[in-house]
């Protein structure tokens, strides 16, 4: 094959994707695509595997091929030019939960099916029990909106009115999510016609051949750095808080990694049941974790396309929390895609130990719905919030920060303010939240808010009860919470993953978000670079003492290191 | 008096100078070696050159300079020890920045940390006031503690301090108050207020902006004083002394230094300004520019003869909240380097040569093939006639270094060479789709303005991938910044955002405004010296359709009429539809913010038009190459640029050489010399 051609069409595939999410953030309605950007574009081949991504949520790798897939199942033999298909069933098909609403158009050339142009966009909200459709309490997907199996949205360019009515009619929010929908087939189109002409360019023969050599060269490469690695068996778990409906019951996420030469299998069937709670995640994201840490581990910079998911194999065990049976929800999936990230790479800290690094903060969102904006219309306010990093080889943990597979921008305050019935009272880093260590936990986020009218309060985050670990003998970042009316008589603490909890005008609430764990033993940290911490107010005096057996002191307007009682303590320690 | 532009746009290796004899408009141009440690010696270098010829110091009626000051100590992390005042509560807001890491690798890279806070958190302090989404004040200011507060950053040898309130664009009055608060306890600190920097909503992007405006101000006014002064010095005294700003104006000497983010982003913006002016004079009304250099190739649109205009820019992930030229930057230049990886596969780029050791012909160590390497390979290059003769490159090292990737790839030298050179163009034609088609504009209508060292060595074949009509390659490609700093106009931008529905908005209160700002702008384009009759004033909101993300700014003629407002509303729709491929014309819209331009027109350059001298193509034969288009060497004649008369015509392949430049006119193009001396190439039956 013609190296130069393989990277001319390497080129290309990367401009084309980038150009669907472009126009897709463009032209996307709603502030959680433009403005929190909870949406990526992918390209396909005839078996759905991706041939060419724009990375935004790493979870979508494993997505789009099972949404193909679906579409595929359904409609095999009768899909033709002009067709544009939605699907968002984490069961028929990849999203992760209903809100994640996948476009998938197929692409023609000369009369052959040539792959599949596809984008998923979290949708603001998509119907059932609470505004933005994530019911911390639910038991069942029927209670996390409407799902869409593989279904024919767009027959010969034209679009199915009959469907985008139902859609509407289930949707708290109808103009943007149809928005959304729109903007998404706009994203499709643009990336047929860009696939149509690399076909006319090169032909069709020679593009497919490119099309599987790069697979084949992401799987290769993958494959020659693995064969590099130490072989062995390495094992870890992490535990999520709970499920959401048996609150002290926390969850387990086990893996089992095998590595021989060059090739490595992850087998997670000592993981837990399947919960009664919405913790529950399909196999298509475990295979993008997966994914996700390999890349990581590897070379951030790697080509994406299936051919990384190719490189492994994994085994989950049907009727377990990473492999549920329908109809188990999956609404709040992400705790339990961190647990898994965070013992993929605490077990294969082993292999790399340069990469290591402890656990991060997770995520969370808090939605808030109620009715009356100053348009006078149903709302659904909607914020990721991050938290401290876990320290890394060699760096400290990145304060206020998305960790892992997670990814949004913080929403404005004075656009919150303007367009909501809130106001934000504090938004500050958390002093002491990082773990101690070598190398220090980034720093959570403390946001405060007063409730300006009556609303629906839901809340779906993680590391509220089970703190971030720290790893190589750090200590663990500050667990999160979420405080109604704190210091007052009515003070409540909700638990980490909430629905509908009734906030009245006047109610104050405030998240503290998790610290990231800390990196190797706190007291080998510099003492000057505790100094560092207490002066910028990232560790107090009495912490950077009892953690880190720094003494320091006040000299004027500056801290100071107090030498001899610093080497007192640190050697009494040890 | 009177008679002389001088322009200079400082580079990191040469400082190009163009001067323009106001009389006879005879361009002439220079490259001196820049002086990194006090450009202004490169600059007074440059200045000698015209003295020297006899030119009056006082006949200099106009200078303007394109620098990189600011630029390069934020890069570098050379700005003063700078504090921050926030909203007490509210000290997140710089350090969590937007919180997400920038989509792509850094997602998966445990190891990417956003740049370092320009102000630590021990020199940011809380101020106790707050004002409220509608502009009240919900909480007064604490004068006395925040005296106390503004003691202490004394204290701690802040040397300028910036602002950032809460909704202060609706209500600056704590902040300015905080500002003679701060004029008392620490009169030699520099202050940049948030309301003043940039009035607008989002307080991430306008504390980040207001920051780094602070880090860089006195680092600014320090160097234009001294360039001031040696300017002055050599009794160079025209009052029209400009540094050019990243919204592609001009601003004078003692503005530029009170607003220094604002030329922070100013590198490319001289090549579009003279691309805007090649609009206006040579009837090119579109243009996609194409400024390939060493490392990297910027590329902009240029639609009716106005540049894109992007809201809000980075620079190494800092946020700068100005209107800037859009221009898309990707990692592909002369330095370029094509390597094998372990797989066998062909990479070329990102990784670049640099200056160290640069392309393996230039003989200074370099064994690793670049782009400058290929194009030397294929003839497009003669090992004689770089810089003029000046610098002899070696085809041999270069041979060798494409040789080295070839046999890794089974492959002939020349063969490889022309996929490196293919695989590059690529990556370039994926930029300016990027800018144009996704956009919604076709590039058939488009012509592609090359310029920089490499630009007009690849723009032909460029520009026929993309089915554009052709390519311009202006006179003096490889100093063309430095002739839009010839070019340009004052131009200061001025917003205010207030959030209201368009519906219930009266046209009484939008006149208001925008009188406020027009006042503002009348009075500091009158400090600069000009007259009524030399200002324009632009006007424009940025709109929305509500709870909608993101905004999109759309021009308002004045005085408002009647039917203004609703022609408004006709026209975002419109607008949004041609960007975004739909409307909702149902949907209330918003207006976000105001914006108002204020332009001081400077008396207009023309380019120079030449007329034939009667010389033929012949005369400006340089020589017979061998070069390679399309896997076949070919012979084709060199041509020496400045023989080159106004009307020959010739057919490609062929090559034309000038000091600065070489442009290839590959098989199957014609190229024409216009009047303005500019190189046109069509591909032939396009």
């Amino acid at each position: 094959m013609d190296a130069v051609a393989i990277e001319i069409v390497k080129a290309s595939l990367s401009g084309i994707v980038q150009e669907m999410q472009n126009s897709l953030f463009r032209t996307g309605f709603s502030t959680i695509v433009r403005e929190s950007q909870d949406a990526s574009c992918a390209l396909m081949n005839p078996k759905g595997d991706v041939i060419a991504q724009h990375v935004v949520l790493p979870l979508h790798m494993g997505a789009f091929p099972a949404c193909c897939e679906g579409v595929l199942r359904s409609y095999g033999g009768d899909i033709v030019d002009g067709d544009a298909f939605l699907i968002n069933h984490p069961y028929e098909g990849g999203s992760p939960h209903a809100p994640d609403m996948a476009v998938i158009t197929p692409v023609f050339f000369e009369g052959a099916l040539i792959g599949f142009c596809g984008s998923i966009a979290h949708k603001s909200d998509i119907g059932g029990p609470v505004p933005g459709s994530c019911s911390g309490q639910a038991r069942e997907i029927f209670n996390e909106g409407l799902h869409l199996p593989a279904i024919r949205y767009v027959r010969g360019g034209q679009r199915n009115l009959d469907i985008e009515r139902i859609i509407a009619a289930n949707s708290r929010t109808p103009e943007l999510v149809l928005g959304d929908i729109r903007g998404q087939l706009g994203a499709s189109r643009l990336g047929e016609q860009r696939l149509r002409e690399l076909l006319a360019k090169f032909g069709p023969a020679e593009s497919v051949a490119c099309f599987d050599r790069l697979l084949e060269l992401s799987e290769l490469r993958m494959r020659a750095a693995i064969a590099e690695w130490v072989d062995g068996r390495f094992e870890a778990e992490r535990f999520i808080d709970d499920d959401g409906i048996e609150l002290n019951k926390p969850v387990r996420v086990h893996v089992v990694v095998e590595k021989k030469g060059g090739s490595i299998s992850f087998d997670f069937s000592a993981s837990a049941d399947q919960t009664k709670g919405p913790a529950n995640v399909r196999p298509p994201l475990v295979k993008a974790a997966i994914a996700y840490c390999l890349i990581s581990l590897v070379d951030p910079h790697i080509f994406i396309n299936s051919g990384i998911m190719r490189s492994f194999s994994v085994t989950t065990r049907e009727g377990s929390v990473l492999n549920p049976r329908f109809p188990a929800p999956v609404n709040t999936y992400n705790a339990t895609v961190h647990a898994m990230v965070e013992s993929l790479f605490a077990a294969l800290s082993h292999v790399m130990p340069a990469r290591a690094r402890a656990d991060g903060c997770g995520s969370r969102s808090i939605i808030i719905g109620g009715r009356s904006t100053s348009a006078g219309k149903t709302y659904v306010q909607y914020e990721i919030v991050g938290g401290g990093a876990g320290g890394r080889a060699m760096k400290d943990g990145a304060s206020g920060t998305t960790v892992n597979q997670s990814n949004a921008k913080i929403a404005s305050i004075e656009i919150m303010e303007s367009e909501f019935p809130t106001r934000i009272l504090r938004f500050e880093l958390i002093p002491d939240s990082g773990g101690a260590g070598e190398f220090r936990g980034g720093l959570g986020i403390k946001r405060e808010y007063l409730n300006l009218a009556d609303a629906r309060f839901s809340i779906r985050s993680s590391k509220h009860v089970i703190p971030p670990l720290g790893a190589a003998d750090g200590g663990p970042g500050r667990t999160g919470d979420l405080t109604i009316n704190p210091g007052t008589p009515d003070e409540k603490h909700l638990p980490t993953r909430y629905a509908d909890y009734p906030l009245k005008a006047g109610d104050i609430f405030r998240l503290d978000t998790p610290g990231g764990g800390g990196l190797g033993d706190a007291f080998k940290r510099e003492p000057k670079k505790v100094l560092a911490d207490v002066a910028q107010g990232y560790v107090s005096p009495e912490h950077a003492l009892s953690d880190y057996g720094v003494a320091v002191a006040r000299d004027g307007n500056n801290w100071i290191i107090d030498e001899v009682k610093t080497k007192t303590l640190r050697e009494g320690k040890s | 008096m009177g008679r002389y532009r001088v322009t200079v746009d400082t580079g990191g290796t040469f400082s190009d100078f163009v001067y323009l004899d106001e009389g006879t408009d005879e361009i002439t141009v220079a490259k001196l070696p820049s002086t990194p440690d006090d450009p202004s010696r490169a600059i007074l270098a440059g200045v000698e050159v015209l003295l020297a010829k006899g030119v009056a110091p006082a006949d200099i009626s106009y200078f303007c300079h394109g620098t990189t000051v600011g630029t390069n100590a934020l890069l570098e992390g050379k700005g003063v020890c700078t504090g921050l005042l926030v909203t007490e509560g509210f000290r997140g807001i710089y350090e969590v920045a937007e919180q997400c890491r920038p989509h792509g690798a850094a997602i998966f890279d445990i190891f990417y940390d956003r740049p370092p806070l320009l102000v630590p958190a021990s020199r940011t302090a809380e101020v106790r006031e707050r004002v409220s989404a509608v502009g009240d004040v919900l909480l007064p200011l604490d004068e006395d503690a925040l005296r106390q507060t503004v003691r202490a950053l004394g204290a701690e040898g802040v040397q300028s301090l910036a602002v950032c309130l809460l909704f202060s664009f609706l209500h600056p009055k704590h902040e300015e108050r905080a500002r003679t608060i701060v004029a008392e306890e620490i009169p030699q600190c520099a202050i940049s207020l948030s309301s003043e920097v940039v009035p607008q909503i989002r307080e991430y992007y306008r504390l980040s902006t207001t920051v780094i405006n602070a880090y860089l101000e006195p680092i600014l006014a320090r160097y234009i004083a001294n360039l001031e002064g040696r300017l002055s010095a050599a009794r160079v005294t025209t009052p029209q002394k400009y540094i050019m700003q990243s919204n592609g104006g001009m601003a004078t000497f003692a503005a530029s230094a009170k607003k220094a983010v604002a030329t922070v982003l100013s590198g490319p913006a001289g090549g579009i300004t003279a691309s805007v002016q090649t609009c206006r004079t040579t009837g090119y009304a579109n243009l996609v520019t194409f400024d390939m250099g060493g490392t990297s190739c910027d590329v902009a649109l240029i639609k009716d003869g106005q540049p894109s205009v992007q809201n809000r820019g980075t620079i190494e992930g800092r946020h700068i909240s100005l209107p800037m030229i859009e221009i898309n930057t990707v990692s592909a230049g002369g330095g370029t380097l094509a390597r094998v990886d372990a797989l066998g596969q062909l990479q070329v780029g990102p990784e670049s040569a640099g200056a160290v050791p640069g392309p393996a012909c230039y003989g200074n160590g370099g064994t690793e093939p670049t782009i400058t390497d290929c194009n030397l390979v294929l003839g497009y290059l003669g090992e004689n006639n770089f810089l003029a003769g000046r610098m002899k490159l070696d085809a041999a090292a270069a041979h060798r270094a494409v040789e080295s990737v070839a046999q890794k790839l089974g492959m002939e030298a020349a063969d490889a060479a022309e996929g490196i050179v293919r695989i590059i163009d690529v990556k370039m034609q994926e930029a300016i789709k990027a800018i144009s088609t996704m956009r919604g504009h076709d590039l058939s209508d488009f012509y592609l303005l090359a310029f920089g060292g490499a630009g007009p060595l690849h723009a032909a074949r460029i520009a026929a991938e993309l089915g554009m009509a052709g390519v311009v390659v202006p006179l003096y490609p490889g100093v063309y910044s430095a002739m839009g700093l010839l070019m340009s106009d004052v131009k200061h931008d001025y917003i205010r955002s207030r959030i209201g529905g368009l519906a219930k908005t009266n046209s009484a209160d939008v006149g208001r405004l925008f009188d406020e700002l027009e006042a503002l702008a009348r009075q500091d384009l009158r400090d600069e010296g000009f007259g009524a009759d030399r200002i324009t004033i632009e006007r424009s909101l940025d709109l929305r359709y509500a709870g909608q993300g993101y905004e999109i700014t759309v021009g308002i003629d004045f005085p408002l009429q009647a039917d203004s407002l609703q022609n408004l509303r006709r026209r975002f729709d419109e607008t949004h539809r041609q960007m975004f491929g739909h409307t909702a014309p149902d949907e209330p819209v918003e207006i976000v913010s105001y914006r108002l331009r204020g332009i001081g027109r400077v008396p207009e350059v023309k380019l120079p038009k030449f007329k034939p001298e009667g010389r033929s193509l012949k005369d400006a034969l340089r020589e017979t190459r061998t070069a390679r288009f399309a896997g076949k060497m070919l012979d084709c004649p060199v041509y020496f640029r400045d023989r080159l008369d106004v009307g020959v015509q010739f057919e490609g392949p062929a090559i034309v050489d000038q000091l600065d430049a070489t442009t290839v006119i590959p098989a199957g193009h014609s190229a024409r010399v216009d009047a303005f001396k500019n190189i046109v190439i069509s591909a032939r039956g396009a």
